[in-house]
């Protein structure tokens, strides 16, 4: 039985540079359910070549993520450079 | 009592310092960081911060819970300030109240270093001729 794709929306949050690079600071993207964050960044820094260098962080839902975990409906994602509060 | 704060208006570092005093408690260390006007020789005109608001919050009170499981302390009270600030203001207070003051002064070097490594806020330096986000060098 073929394994069917689900497409779900997620919230992406951007902070300082990077959403300065990415020209937004909020966006709602498309895709496709399961799909790990360093998935997710990896398009976004094909897209984006000014963060393609960047080591970017990134929180799910207020927590901080690894790059393994899946992304699901609904989730709050923020992605950003290492913090510099202080 | 323990408190994390953001906040745009100008901070008031002795209220801060009081606020977390316990009876039981005989000293408190407090850390006032400012805006520095030279970093590396290059002056700084004035800064802006900005942060995660919900998570930094969270972050802040993590931060305080752990401290209050290792080092021998009552209260902690951390303020930091968000949006433009010129030079000499204070961008972040962290204050923490013990009945020793060693483990208050151990805990509120622990608490920056944390702050600086894991809570979501970014500082931009703007110069006469440009402006940079500074990134983190940790994590």
């Amino acid at each position: 039985m073929p394994i069917s794709k689900i497409n779900i929306k997620i919230q992406l949050l951007f902070f300082g540079a990077t959403a300065d690079v990415i020209g937004s600071r909020e966006l709602e993207v498309d895709l496709i359910e399961g799909e790990s964050v360093s998935s997710l960044l990896e398009r976004l820094q094909k897209q984006n070549p000014r963060i393609a260098s960047e080591k970017l962080l990134v929180a799910i839902n207020e927590e901080y993520a690894k790059p393994d975990v899946a992304l699901k409906a609904g989730d709050e994602v923020a992605i950003f450079t290492a913090v510099s509060g202080g | 009592m323990d408190f994390a704060e953001l906040t745009t208006e100008p901070i008031d570092i002795t209220s801060v310092a009081r606020r977390v005093v316990p009876p039981d408690c005989g000293a408190t260390v407090t850390l006032d960081g400012y805006v520095r006007q030279f970093t590396k020789g290059r002056e700084t005109q004035h800064l802006f911060y900005e942060a995660y608001d919900p998570m930094a919050l969270k972050e802040m009170q993590k931060l305080i819970d752990q401290a209050k499981q290792e080092f021998e302390i009552s209260n902690i009270g951390i303020a930091h300030r968000l949006g433009k600030l010129d030079i000499g203001e204070t961008s972040v207070v962290i204050s923490v109240a013990a009945p020793h003051r060693k483990a208050a002064f151990a805990a509120c070097e622990w608490l920056i270093r944390e702050l600086k490594r894991t809570v979501p806020i970014w500082k931009k330096e703007v110069y006469a001729d440009g402006e940079v986000w500074i990134k983190g060098s940790e994590t």
